[in-house]
């Protein structure tokens, strides 16, 4: 059993080292790295008020990636026996050696060299361990509280485990549990928005998300027509999120600073957003969600990617921070095309409640989230979407009725740049791309905010 | 193992999670495995980026117990886990049942047992990956004489997927699905500029169902100096202006129009609301089939999972239904819907139309688009472009965004040419175009014809939670469409 963990792991250390042990001296590699991810996933999907999907996942990885020289190659198994490990490693070593020289390749990692990861083991017991009838008990009190015939939304618990083992003596090891609920509540008239996250399913209060959901519906019947242009606007921490989530994706990797896609590569040092602006990618914040070390097991530290307002980024792998001779921060994506990825993003809190952030406003918009948002230009950190489940017109300091939904174009440095307050309540969005990652992120007062047109509907 | 033991081996898996599900209590039950393999190359300025095989195996149950549905999966291969497996669908279904007031309903479908493959010239995965690498370096080379290039990326996919489905209504299906793809891309910066064009498409290029031969057809190097031009070029070229106009989309847009604002719209589990809180649901009710004008009267499309070539393209689907193709869109009419076996019956059918598929053997399948095509119109996209006294023409796919019920879109492309007195003029760049979705296809007026249209595929859908990833395919050719909003964004 692992120190800090008690119950049934979807993959444990002693299974990693048993399925790395298979391939670690494998022959005619010059250098050996197994990543083993394994999960359990139980999640539960409603929509018109009932159950309609229900699953449970068991679910384990293993990437076998093997050095010949300086060419390397992944290959990857769900099977960690020792016949599918070694075929694994075999077809590595096949491809590396099919590869031409990759001189930027800078080894693979070696504990003497980047550090030994500390585990964060933030794992809740209850959470893994719940069960299906357990989480149909939540669902209905997610129900029960919103009282319509059409919600629909998700409770998710589930268990992680995560291993790096490299013939360099890499040997890490970390589990995470999540939790994650969200609850749409479609009154017919308009819809709303609740959700939570958290690696305890005990903090993630259902009662909660379905209130907060059913409120925004019950305030966003009648909408009005606001003209698309530019307002003053409060994001409420999903949208706040969600930009993150995209200006991590845009720019802050060092890969997208090398090939001048992100806004680092032109204003690192400068000032790009206001003062009051500070974003760090930092697993190490009691809201995120993750592991100690990054997929090549580099311990990860927090990085101050904005730092009051001024570009301090990027994030790194070793590849990236050997080749441009840089701080190695332990944020391996664990794919090389697309290279280091700022996976646990924070943005630090302010001094304003919601409500004193909105009674701020003498005419502006309050958004609850958006959708389906797109880059239009990295560099510029230009992205579209629209807004959805609560959009409202804020004048003289009050709500003052739903609007329609509104497409924004808009770029997120501009935006932040803009900010003239900061909540001090932090929301955990949980990645929806997958088990790992999350984004922690506070209400905001952004100054300038460009609505492009308006939905019909 | 030899294959026939190995699908021995699998049967017998499956039968025995399907004896221990319905011994549990359950009403129905399907199980079905899945071997999927892949390989993806990267190769960047005549390097490997990224060479990643994987290879994944496992199983799922899904199971329909006091009318609900549960589902579990595991990559654990053998008869204590299939029990165990099977044993856990039905807990889960039996948990399901606590919060659902509608037993769920299947329509019928013969009990197929079959095999059925796809049609591979050249297997992806038996050609030396020597070749397929100098393949690809060789692109890039040819893109890097272009001067002002800092990126040039060439990529390579193949998927082989072999599936076996069970199900206690004596289904037994051997299914092998095979794609391939290839692409180039060069991108060039300056001043803060990003600028990039790809061939044969963006995201990773081209991808079709069979072998190596779709790579062959493309002649990536023959392209690459020409691509990388163009993204040189684009830097310098003017923003491509605002205004109403006259909108050409090449195919490969249309592809993604079609995608976005006709395939997600007509799922019938997003108009039934089931993807609400994710995905959203759609603009399109139950009570429009038959009436909603969705487009001109040019404007016909269909869900084929029969289409030659479609990365949706299959023999069955994965709850055992045969592959079909219905009409979506007849003459601007919406007509079908993507249906289940769950979800036919509300729109009146008898037989589900063959649409539900899964990532893998983990996730629960949902609907997903097989192929949904634009029929081909007539004449040329000369014919089209000639046509235009005032225009503009894009090409290839770069941004997309659209609302959660799938009205209100915004789409930008690689690159755009003014249309003058019908000829193409300038080049432009950062074009992009909005619209509202039946409005847009109401103001199409002509879609090229049969010797322009081209099954295009995009690799990427994502749907459901936990999300899925799905190979979708869309036949199209270029389109004219009038009157439409350009130049939005800013």
């Amino acid at each position: 059993m692992t120190e800090g963990i008690s119950g049934d792991l979807p993959v444990s250390h002693d299974d990693a080292r048993k399925a790395a042990g298979y391939v670690l001296d494998y022959s005619g590699a010059d250098g050996v790295e197994v990543v083993l991810t394994g999960s359990r996933t139980g999640l539960t999907r409603y929509a018109g008020s009932q159950i309609i999907q229900n699953t449970v996942q068991n679910n384990v990885k293993a990437y076998v990636r093997v050095a010949a020289g300086d060419r390397t190659a992944t290959a990857t198994t769900s099977q960690l026996d020792q016949e599918h490990m070694q075929r694994a490693a075999a077809s590595a070593l096949e491809a590396a050696s099919a590869s031409p020289p990759d001189p930027d390749f800078p080894g693979l990692p070696a504990p003497e060299q980047v550090g030994r990861a500390q585990a964060l083991f933030r794992w809740d017991e209850p959470t893994a361990e719940a069960s299906p009838q357990q989480r149909a008990e939540g669902v209905k009190q997610i129900l029960d509280v919103a009282k319509v015939d059409n919600a629909a939304g998700v409770y998710e618990t589930s268990g992680h485990s995560f291993a790096v083992l490299s013939s360099t003596g890499i040997d890490c090891f970390d589990a995470y549990t999540r939790s994650v609920c969200t609850c749409l509540v479609d009154t017919g008239a308009a819809t709303g928005w609740g959700e939570a996250s958290s690696h305890r399913k005990a903090e993630v209060d259902l009662e909660a998300a379905a209130r907060r959901s059913l409120d925004k519906a019950a305030a966003g019947e009648e909408p009005s027509d606001a003209d698309p242009g530019t307002y003053q606007v409060i994001l409420e921490s999903p949208a706040v999120a969600t930009l993150l989530e995209y200006l991590s994706y845009a720019g802050f990797g060092a890969k997208q600073v090398l090939e001048g896609e992100s806004f680092l590569a032109e204003r690192a040092g400068q000032n790009v957003a206001s003062p009051q602006v500070t974003v760090t990618d930092d697993v190490f914040h009691p809201r995120s969600i993750g592991i100690g070390f990054d997929f090549e097991g580099v311990p990860k530290k927090r990085v101050p990617v904005i730092d009051s307002g001024r570009a301090t980024g990027p994030v790194t792998d070793l590849r990236h921070a050997t080749k441009m001779g840089i701080d190695l921060t332990g944020h391996g994506s664990g794919s090389n095309e697309f290279g280091p990825y700022a996976s646990q993003v924070v943005m630090e809190a302010g001094d304003r409640s919601l409500d004193e952030l909105i009674s701020e406003v003498d005419d502006g918009i309050l958004v609850t989230r958006f959708h389906y948002v797109n880059v239009l230009e990295r560099p510029s950190t230009l992205l579209t979407g629209m807004t959805r489940d609560g959009t409202f017109r804020i004048k003289n300091g009050e709500v003052a009725g739903a609007v329609h939904n509104f497409r924004f174009a808009q770029s997120v440095l501009e935006a932040l740049a803009s900010v003239l307050g900061v909540g001090r309540e932090l929301g955990t969005v949980a990645a929806d791309y997958g088990p790992f990652g999350s984004t922690v992120a506070p209400a905001l007062r952004i100054g300038q905010f460009h609505f492009a047109s308006r939905t019909s509907h | 193992m030899s294959a026939r033991v190995y699908l021995l081996a699998m049967n017998d898996l499956l039968t025995a999670a399907l004896d221990a599900a319905t011994s549990s209590g359950a009403d129905f039950a399907d199980a079905r495995a899945v071997e999927l393999a892949t390989e993806s190359i990267s190769v960047r300025a005549a390097t490997v980026e990224s060479l990643d095989r994987s290879e994944s195996l496992g199983f799922g149950v899904r199971v329909l117990a006091n009318g609900a549905w549960g589902y579990a999966a595991s990559a654990r291969l053998d008869a204590k886990e299939a029990i165990r497996v099977a044993r856990t669908a039905v807990e889960v279904a039996r948990a399901s049942a606590l919060v659902h007031s509608t037993p769920v309903h299947l329509v019928d479908e013969p009990a197929h047992v079959a095999s059925w493959s796809t049609p591979v010239a050249t297997d992806p995965f038996a050609v030396a990956l020597e070749d397929k690498v100098g393949l690809l370096v060789m692109a890039t080379q040819e893109m890097g004489k272009a001067a002002g290039i800092r990126v040039a990326r060439a990529t390579m996919d193949a998927y082989r997927q072999r599936s076996w489905f069970v199900s206690s209504e004596g289904a037994a299906i051997d299914q092998t699905i095979v794609n391939t793809g290839a692409g180039i891309e060069a991108t060039a910066v300056a001043d803060g500029d990003v600028q990039q064009r790809s061939y044969p498409a963006s995201f990773r290029g081209h991808l079709e169902a069979g072998g190596y031969e779709i790579v062959e057809r493309m002649d990536l190097p023959a392209n690459g100096q020409r691509v990388a031009e163009e993204a040189v070029a684009l830097l310098s070229a003017p923003e491509c202006p605002s205004g109403t106009t006259t909108l050409v989309l090449d195919g490969h847009q249309v592809m993604l129009q079609v995608h976005e604002s006709v395939g997600h719209p007509t799922e019938l589990d997003r108009v039934l609301g089931m993807e609400a809180a994710f995905a959203g649901t759609s603009f399109v009710g139950i009570p429009d089939l038959g009436r909603l004008s969705y487009g001109s009267e040019v404007v016909n499309i269909t869900s084929d999972a029969t289409a030659p070539g479609g990365v949706g393209t299959y023999g069955y689907d994965d709850e055992g239904v045969e592959g079909q193709r219905v009409d979506l869109v007849r003459n601007g009419v919406l007509v079908g819907f993507q249906t289940s076996r769950e979800t036919a019956a509300l729109v009146g059918q008898d037989r589900s139309n063959g649409t539900m598929r899964a990532e893998g053997w983990e996730n629960f399948p949902l609907i997903r688009m097989p192929n949904i095509n634009l029929l081909p119109g007539e004449g040329s996209l000369e014919d089209l472009l000639a046509d235009v006294d005032d225009g503009v023409y894009m090409a290839t796919n770069k941004s997309w965004s659209i609302d959660d019920k799938r009205k209100n879109f915004q789409f930008g492309c690689e690159i755009a040419w003014e249309i003058k007195d019908g000829r193409l003029g300038r080049m432009l760049k950062n074009p992009r175009y909005t619209g509202i979705t039946p409005v847009f296809w109401g103001s199409c007026d002509a879609v090229a014809g049969p010797g322009e249209w081209k099954m295009q595929g995009t690799p990427n859908c994502g749907k459901g939670q936990p999300g899925q990833t799905m190979r979708v395919g869309h036949g199209t050719s270029p389109a004219r469409f009038r009157n439409v909003s350009i130049g939005v964004g800013q």
